[in-house]
């Protein structure tokens, strides 16, 4: 027996835009989807769900990570109740509820309280900088040694418990009995969506979208590994470097479209942008171009005498690091493919 | 006799003539006596057929007619209005079907199909052997016209009939105007008050010449039939003075003082009123008046107010009429005891009752000194039953429901709806009030008739279950602080009305129209209209349109001064009436009265009451009763004609 509970709607208003009242029940989202099937019946379902208040079905659910947004659904509403945004919004709202820090819900529904984070790590490096006498070697080498130690501490505490929520709540909670090599025959899941993204290419219109996508998704990892094992700021081997540039144009680039397409909403998919979503794209766009720069200033032997770019430079990252990724839209990257994991288990099971 | 018929037999394309040999029946019809002429035509209803007809009665100067071809349903009057033009009184037209009955009934058998349409042609010809010249009647009426009902229809619709010139009777049987409209605060679509609209209205007809209200007044006797109803009405007494000046402190004093407590049935007994009572401040007209039933006469408010007379008498008065229009609206469906916990769990109301509760209530809204926050609405209550007897859907509920919850929200944002229905109806303009609802938030859940919600108190909770059909019917459940049945339309309970006036009640126990699309104002009693919610669920729009359409009918009825009606009805042969009452008995219209007639007494048969539909004749023991259009030598001639 599930109780109504008529205040969640409200909680899910804080994460994004809510006209799924307006439904009507009439099915045609359902309808129109080219990922749906008899196995996953979105996004009616979980349009029904937030109207009702029936968290623990949307918290059990893996319906919101399997949409990927092409907007379908929103263009032949007749109601306008807008079940992508809405699919959206309980992405967003089922990232604050993996996390355990209870962090990222703060962060994302209150845009004071994520301006106040950004302003105090910002304040923290330059108060560190000034520490150091604003000695650009050993800041520099600080900085490669946070890359390091931040993507070691960020997944161990933060990420991969979330990532044991969420498995909690779509598997163990709800009972379901998963034989442990059924973990391992369907690993190879997680890796091909996690690198492919290849769901994507099951929305009608995205063969595009999901091409600039995967260049992203590549170019950011690689310009990861570039600089924090193959030390991009700090090498001398031609290719290291031009390899970085590479990189880095390919993400400031990409972010770039992705923002201006953002500010002209000109897809459904970019009509409606909460902070998260900006912080996001436009601190990619940052990281990838502040890089790029600053390599060049390293390469024009400028960088001695303008530390202040790089300091911009690490104050993205440690933002991007210690915000973003791990509370922010940066972990859609794991619960998405995450998702695609356990609902083929589920689906085996 | 006539012995110059003129016959015509039709293929109808070759939906006769395909099984029925046309040739044939022409050959066996020319063989009779008295025919003279006969044709068999392609299509007897084309306009050069007819004018053909026309030609030969004319030149033939026939003196009968007889089409063999469809139903007299599609064409009777077709072939009549070629007689009319052709100088041959319509009346001596007969219609054979021998297409419905002959060619398409026995498409296996031709030969059969050709034998029983010669048959019917021989009884046609045998029959309008014996015709007559008949005229229509004519009647003289009065232009004046009975309203029954001072609602928002009967008001409407007199104002109407008043305007074209129509003397108005508006009788009203309780003591105010306005009927269920003025119980509802703020209407949907327009967000006017009931009452501003009455209040409009009463204003309207207060200063028109034309127009005489009756409050308290109820229908008591009638006397005549279309064109000159008598009828008696009964006037309660108010017991104030008819002159008395409006001292409004001096009267609120004496409500104060009164000691008879009775349930406010305006508020649908959710509070308490006094003998001598206003509904609301505006309430038309402005006097109070005194509840003869609840009134005990102890004569306290006589003491304090001047103007109240407790021995006024009941008073009867008399009018005449052309035509009666009755706009006596519906009740709310009162739920049986136990009916989703209606009378047994405290907390559940009717939807009519939580509309007054609404407008009672200021600051916090509160039912038994309880604050609520969540309200469960039922619909479909006493309406669309499967196993009860309403099975029709009243309309307005749906509506109501929706815009009283968007009310409710708007006055307390805190509130949830949760709406327990069966499908939600918001048909036309009104689905923009559902839009509204759910954007506000308000909850909406479905189940099938044969599972529907169940409420149940749960310790200090009651609790609404249902299994919703729209989120897989899953259990669900809400705790309400208030259940709101949302009640459809029942009628009236008709206090005498309906055997006065013989008015037809359909199975619905709503007044029953003619024909729904056709005639849908008239009833088969010729003067009796019906309009407003009387008839069917309505709401209030399309009250008012019915009330329109039943006065334009009440018009072209009485202003002319004269109605026409068709000749088709009984004669009593004086000679052979013997009075035994029996053909009284028999008459569904009583259009039969006592008279006397050489020394005895014999039957008469009322002409503008007498709807010839022939239930008398078999009665009589004297054979005394012909049906005109229909009398014994024509139906025996032809009977003889089809059987031999």
């Amino acid at each position: 027996m599930a109780k109504i509970n008529p205040d969640f709607a409200k909680e899910i208003f804080k994460y994004g835009n809510g006209d799924f009242h307006a439904c009507y029940n009439c099915g045609n989202c359902t309808a129109v989807c080219s990922l749906t099937d008899e196995h996953n019946s979105f996004p009616r379902k979980m349009v029904r769900a937030s109207v009702l208040g029936l968290d623990e079905k949307i918290t059990s659910s893996l319906d919101p990570w399997l949409c990927y947004y092409c907007g379908d659904c929103a263009t032949t509403c007749p109601r306008e109740a807008n079940p992508g945004e809405l699919m959206m919004s309980l992405r967003r709202w089922l990232t604050a509820k993996y996390d355990w820090t209870g962090l990222s819900g703060l962060l994302q529904k209150s845009l004071l309280f994520s301006l106040f984070a950004f302003i105090i790590t910002a304040i923290g490096v330059i108060y560190y900088s000034a520490f150091q006498n604003f000695n650009v070697e050993i800041i520099m080498h600080h900085g490669h040694l946070f890359e390091m130690l931040s993507i070691a501490s960020v997944f161990s505490f933060i990420l991969l418990p979330n990532l044991f929520r969420m498995w909690y709540f779509v598997i163990l909670k709800p009972g379901i009995k998963v034989k442990f090599m059924t973990y391992i025959k369907e690993f190879q899941e997680l890796l091909i969506h996690m690198f492919t993204q290849k769901r994507t290419l099951g929305c009608d219109d995205n063969q595009l979208r999901w091409f600039m996508h995967l260049i992203l998704v590549f170019g950011y990892l690689a310009l990861l590994f570039t600089t924090v094992v193959l030390d991009w700021f700090g090498t001398e081997n031609l290719f290291i470097i031009l390899l970085g540039y590479i990189e880095s144009v390919v993400i400031f680039v990409i972010t770039f479209i992705f923002v201006a397409s953002r500010i002209q909403k000109n897809k459904e998919v970019n009509k409606f942008s909460q902070p998260s979503d900006w912080f996001f794209v436009i601190w990619l766009f940052l990281l990838g171009l502040t890089a790029f720069i600053v390599r060049i200033f390293i390469d024009l032997d400028l960088i001695e005498s303008n530390l202040w770019m790089y300091l911009f430079h690490l104050i993205v990252l440690v933002q991007w690091a210690l915000i973003i990724v791990p509370f922010g839209k940066w972990t859609h990257f794991l619960y998405r493919s995450f998702a695609m994991y356990f609902a083929k288990i589920k689906q085996v099971v | 006799m006539k012995n110059k018929i003129g016959v015509y037999v039709c293929m109808c394309g070759s939906n006769i003539s395909d099984y029925v040999d046309v040739e044939k029946v022409k050959a066996e019809a020319e063989k009779i006596d008295g025919v003279h002429v006969v044709k068999t035509t392609m299509f007897a209803c084309a306009g050069s057929t007819q004018q053909e007809i026309e030609d030969d009665i004319k030149e033939q100067k026939l003196d009968a007619i007889v089409v063999a071809s469809c139903s007299p349903k599609l064409h009777l009057d077709t072939f009549r209005n070629v007689a009319q033009r052709a100088g041959l009184n319509k009346y001596n037209y007969v219609q054979v079907n021998i297409r419905e009955q002959g060619s398409w009934a026995h498409s296996d058998n031709p030969p059969l199909a050709t034998e029983k349409a010669i048959n019917l042609v021989k009884g046609g010809i045998e029959r309008v052997k014996h015709s007559k010249e008949l005229t229509p009647i004519k009647i003289p009426s009065v232009n004046a016209v009975a309203v029954v009902g001072a609602g928002i229809s009967g008001m409407r619709a007199a104002l109407e009939l008043a305007e074209v010139g129509t003397t108005v009777h508006l009788i009203e049987r309780e003591y105010f105007v306005g009927g269920r409209t003025s119980q509802w605060n703020v209407l949907f679509t327009t967000n006017e008050t009931g009452q501003e609209v009455i209040t409009r209205l009463y204003h309207q007809i207060n200063s028109h010449p034309k127009i005489t209200l009756y409050t308290g007044t109820e229908i008591i006797g009638k006397k005549g039939s279309v064109g000159e109803f008598n009828l008696t009405l009964k006037i309660k007494p108010r017991y104030i003075k008819p002159d008395c000046k409006l001292d409004k402190e001096k009267f609120e004093k004496a409500i104060e003082a009164c000691p008879v407590e009775v349930d406010d049935d305006f508020n649908f007994n959710i509070t308490k009123r006094k003998a001598i009572y206003k509904n609301y401040d505006s309430e038309f007209p402005e006097i109070p008046a005194i509840d003869h039933e609840a009134c005990n006469k102890c004569g306290e408010c006589v003491k304090i107010c001047d103007d109240i007379d407790l021995n006024q008498e009941p008073q009867e008065t008399n009018i005449t009429v052309g035509a009666i229009q009755l706009s006596t609206g519906f009740n709310p469906y009162e739920p049986a005891k136990g009916e989703f916990g209606y009378g047994e769990i405290d907390n559940v109301i009717t939807l009519q009752q939580f509309k007054r509760l609404i407008e009672l209530n200021g600051g916090k809204l509160k039912y038994k000194n309880k604050e609520i926050k969540n309200i469960a609405y039922i619909y479909c209550v006493g309406s669309r039953q499967i196993d009860g007897p309403n099975k029709y859907c009243s309309r307005y509920c749906c509506t109501s429901a929706i815009h009283t919850s968007i009310l409710v929200k708007e006055k307390y944002p805190e509130i949830n709806n949760f709406h327990f229905n069966r499908g939600i109806r918001t048909y036309g303009k009104q689905e923009k009030l559902y839009h509204e609802a759910s954007e506000a938030g308000d909850i909406f859940l479905q189940s099938f008739e044969e599972a529907p919600p169940q409420v149940e108190k749960s310790g200090n909770e009651t609790i609404v279950k249902i299994n919703d059909i729209l989120t897989e019917k899953e259990e669900l459940e809400v705790s309400a602080d208030l259940v709101v049945l949302v009640t459809g339309m029942v009628p009236r309970e008709y206090t005498g009305i309906v055997n006065i006036l013989k008015v037809p009640i359909g199975r619905d126990k709503f007044f029953n129209e003619i024909h729904p699309k056709l005639r849908p104002v008239e009833t088969v009693i010729d003067g009796v209209l019906i309009s407003g919610a009387c008839q069917a669920p309505l709401n209030i729009t399309e009250s008012v349109k019915s009330a329109l359409a039943a006065a334009s009918k009440v018009s072209t009825l009485v202003s002319s001064g004269e109605i026409e009606l068709e000749p088709t009805m009984a004669i009593v042969h004086n000679d052979r009436c013997t009075w035994c009452d029996k053909c009284t008995e028999a008459c569904p219209y009583d259009a039969i009265s006592k008279i006397k007639y050489e020394n005895k007494e014999v039957a008469e048969v009322s002409k503008s009451l007498c709807k010839g539909c022939g239930m008398c004749l078999p009665v009589c023991p004297e054979n005394a009763i012909d049906l005109i259009g229909y009398t014994d030598i024509e139906m025996e001639s032809m009977i003889e004609a089809l059987i031999h």
